[in-house]
């Protein structure tokens, strides 16, 4: 037999769970702007009907439904779309990255313009071939060395520029390694505030919102993926216990834990070699070497490490800076090499206008035109390649105007520019050694700029790629986690009018118990 | 698919923003003139563009050097071209001085209106252009005469290696690996024979050796046959340095235009692009004013 008073209890139920379903309601209208919020809603769930199946139930035709409850309150989100969303977002932390610090090493090459080093060349040469067109002209001497004074300070300032953005590129290293230790703690930190709360059977809906926009975060930097395990207890079903965040390559290979159970492993790089370039990653007390640590997928990490520099399989200092760097020291390096070594062949009016000169037995006395700053005496040969754009220099003794040679070696007269036009072709058509190639000092340059351009270029090109993905998926996520207002009205009403029509049913009890309290049993009164 | 006011936001954010990034790399062009400002903007065009400057600048310092050969050549001429008038002179005189009518007196003085022009030519002989002697070869720092005209009234000597080849030619260069050049080869216009004869006609005179001198007419005829052959090889070379000059200004109009098709901007078709820009921007701002919709809300009590 069926109590008297059932109506009520489920009338008041009907009333506690709408009441429950609009104060989420009211959340989610609350949190329409809230950054990386996920909008919640109430799983209603039917109560267990009367009677319940048992071998002392009562006897009465059919189960009769005792109203509602609030199962859970629970995230609407695809965690499918998250995975998608950090995949494009560590592509275009990587290319953004790589398109700053290229585009960087763009302005300060700062090609083609009327100011770089191209310029600075073709005056160089302009400056030679007024001499050889004039060789005795003082004027045109001064010319001649103010302009290769020119030419060793645009290689010091393009050497020492890139050299001081690649050590800006090592502070952003430094903060971007300090960001995701951070962040690994950030979200360590979360996971043992919702390993507290799941136990209990609740699910820490805000919790997780703001671990995912922690994890959203991590995924900018470096490739991760991510897995849950149970916080056990009383759990409940749809809860997500603690994540694992692992960083992966792209094959899955090399799987190591930022964060998980057993905490924070911290990430940490360290540097060596003569341009103090990455050499290990650390994470917690696992030491990866910097190229298996590469194949990591992308991630902004990895775009200042590929821009600042690495060491590679072969032990050698790689990366889009370095080899910059290295390409100004061997273009100043074979450049002032050729140039000293013609200029070295002729004959200077200091030495055919000694009285005692012999034009046709004596040898060239020629001091060299460029110097190592570091070792004004050495000869270029013997000095290092490594670091030599910063240390070109114009060799003292062109002080003396007298000590640049015009003269060929076969013909000693003041007025004999031979040795002046070898020179003025060694800017321009003599073929000097670059790696294993020989190419003219022009052409080489030229194709140096082309092919800064074309890395530059592709990432400008990547950079936008992923960033209209990572729109795209974003979208697709907001549509399914986003508050929408309207929607939201809706909800309430629909809520509002339920709650309402609980309240009058209890109203509705109240006059029928009215009546068997006080209208029953009074027959004949 | 589900929409809701921030996926509307967003998106109309992101669209107004990559529509002020095309409106800024329009006017990037329009206030540079240039299609690029950077490398990455087109490779080809910055290469390119590094390769047709060092063109073009290569082709102006090439003009800049057509000045010292005109410098060279024009005054190279005049030298000639006084000294021929002095050796016609000479022949004259050495005419009038042989056919035997004249008086001691008068062959006296026909003789030291000779070394009046014997005197003039060692001093054309060491014309100087900006400070070098232009009948020297590359020697331009020494006098092609030995010790200028001599006191004792013997004949100027030249300097040793006039007749030296090494220093024949002054070349300059007018094109990569073509030079042209600029003076007259010296062992063929002020050489010693020159002076020889002249001295050696002088001489004849005063002493009244007639005999002597038809073989020295000789000479003389000898010496003018070379000079006039070296003065006509120099106008060639002159016709020639005209016609490099032609060549060159050509090439500077084809070096510039080749420079500004690579890499200026089409003025008009930047501006186009620019009106059709605002347009679209315009179009984007209006879209953006109406996202904010009257919601729901504004339909319930």
């Amino acid at each position: 037999m069926r109590s008297t008073f059932m109506g009520l209890e489920t009338a008041k139920r009907g009333m506690y769970t709408q009441q429950g379903a609009l104060y989420t309601t009211g959340h989610n209208i609350s949190n329409a702007n809230t950054p990386g919020y996920t909008r919640q809603r109430v799983n209603f769930e039917q109560t267990t009907p009367y009677p319940a199946p048992s071998m002392n139930r009562p006897q009465i035709p059919g189960q009769i439904g005792t109203g509602v409850d609030a199962g859970s309150i629970q995230r609407v989100r695809d965690s499918f779309l998250d995975m998608q969303y950090r995949g494009e977002n560590q592509k275009l932390g990587y290319w953004e990255t790589k398109m700053e610090a290229m585009k960087k090493m763009e302005e300060v090459m700062n090609e083609p313009s009327d100011s770089g080093l191209s310029k600075t060349m073709d005056m160089f040469w302009q400056s030679l071939q007024d001499l050889a067109v004039n060789p005795s002209n003082s004027g045109a001497r001064s010319v001649v060395v103010e302009r290769g004074k020119a030419v060793a300070e645009t290689f010091n300032y393009l050497s020492s520029s890139l050299t001081s953005v690649r050590g800006d590129l090592k502070n952003e290293l430094s903060v971007s390694e300090k960001q995701i230790n951070s962040l690994s703690r950030q979200i360590d930190n979360i996971n043992k505030q919702i390993a507290d709360v799941e136990p209990h059977g609740y699910l820490p809906n805000d919790l997780y919102d703001e671990r995912d926009r922690l994890i959203d975060e991590l995924s900018q930097h470096v490739s991760i993926q991510t897995s849950y395990q149970s916080n056990g207890g009383a759990s409940s079903p749809i809860a997500e216990g603690v994540v694992t965040v692992t960083l992966v390559g792209k094959n899955g290979n090399l799987a190591v834990n930022l964060v998980g159970k057993g905490g924070v492993k911290e990430l940490k790089l360290t540097y060596d070699g003569p341009q103090n370039t990455v050499d290990t990653v650390t994470i917690g007390n696992q030491t990866l070497d910097v190229k298996d640590f590469l194949s990591q997928g992308e991630g902004k990490l990895r775009a200042l490490i590929d821009t600042y520099g690495y060491k590679n399989k072969d032990g050698e200092a790689e990366g889009s800076y370095i080899s910059m760097l290295d390409e100004l020291d061997s273009m100043a390096y074979e450049f002032a090499k050729a140039f000293n070594e013609q200029h070295q062949k002729g004959f200077t009016p200091e030495q055919m206008n000694d009285p005692n000169f012999d034009p046709d037995n004596d040898t060239p006395d020629t001091p060299k035109f460029f110097q190592d700053a570091k070792n004004a005496s050495a000869d270029l040969d013997g000095v290092p390649k490594a670091g030599f754009a910063q240390r070109l220099q114009v060799a003292d003794e062109m002080s003396n105007l007298d000590n640049i040679a015009t003269a060929g070696a076969d013909n000693p007269t003041l007025g004999d520019a031979s040795n002046v036009l070898a020179l003025a072709d060694i800017i321009t058509t003599t073929k000097l050694p670059y790696g294993e190639k020989e190419a003219s000092f022009q052409g080489h340059f030229e194709s140096v700029i082309g092919k800064m351009a074309v890395e530059s270029q592709e990432s400008v090109r990547l950079a936008s790629n992923s960033n209209v993905l990572r729109g795209a998926v974003d979208e697709r996520r907001m549509s399914v986690s986003g508050v929408s207002l309207d929607e939201e009205m809706t909800e309430m009403i629909k809520f509002q009018h339920a709650y309402n029509a609980s309240a009058r049913m209890i109203t509705l009890q109240d006059e029928m118990l009215d009546k068997i309290i006080n209208g029953m049993g009074t027959v004949g009164r | 698919m589900r929409v809701t006011q921030s996926m509307l936001t967003a998106n109309s954010m992101r669209n107004l923003s990559s529509s002020y990034g095309r409106m800024g790399q329009l006017q990037d062009q329009l206030a540079t003139g240039k299609k690029i400002t950077k490398p990455s903007d087109d490779p080809v065009v910055a290469m390119k563009g590094m390769f047709y400057r060092s063109n073009l600048t290569g082709i102006e310092q090439y003009k800049r050097n057509l000045s010292e050969l005109y410098l060279w050549m024009e005054n190279s001429e005049s030298g000639i071209e006084q000294a021929n008038q002095g050796l016609q002179r000479v022949r004259e005189l050495t005419l009038q001085g042989k056919n035997g009518t004249l008086s001691p007196e008068d062959r006296k003085a026909v003789a030291v209106e000779i070394e009046e022009i014997k005197n003039d030519l060692v001093s054309v002989a060491e014309t100087k252009v900006a400070g070098r002697y232009i009948f020297h070869g590359t020697d331009v720092g020494n006098s092609p005469i030995k010790n200028g005209t001599p006191a004792d009234g013997s004949a100027p000597q030249v300097a040793d290696n006039l007749g030296n080849s090494a220093i024949d030619a002054y070349p300059v260069e007018v094109s990569q690996g073509v030079s042209l050049k600029a003076n007259v080869n010296p062992n063929k216009v002020f050489n010693q024979k020159l002076f020889d004869t002249i001295h050696n006609i002088q001489k004849a005179l005063e002493s009244g050796d007639d005999s002597a001198l038809d073989s020295q007419l000789e000479d003389l005829d000898s010496v003018m046959n070379t000079l006039s052959a070296e003065r006509s090889e120099l106008g060639a070379r002159y016709n020639r340095l005209e016609m490099v000059d032609d060549r060159l200004a050509q090439q500077e109009v084809t070096a510039n235009r080749i420079l500004s098709d690579n890499e200026d901007a089409d003025i008009e078709r930047v501006i186009t692009d620019l009106k059709t820009q605002e347009s679209v921007h315009r179009a984007a701002l209006g879209v953006g004013a109406r996202i904010i919709q009257p919601t729901l809300m504004d339909f319930l009590r």
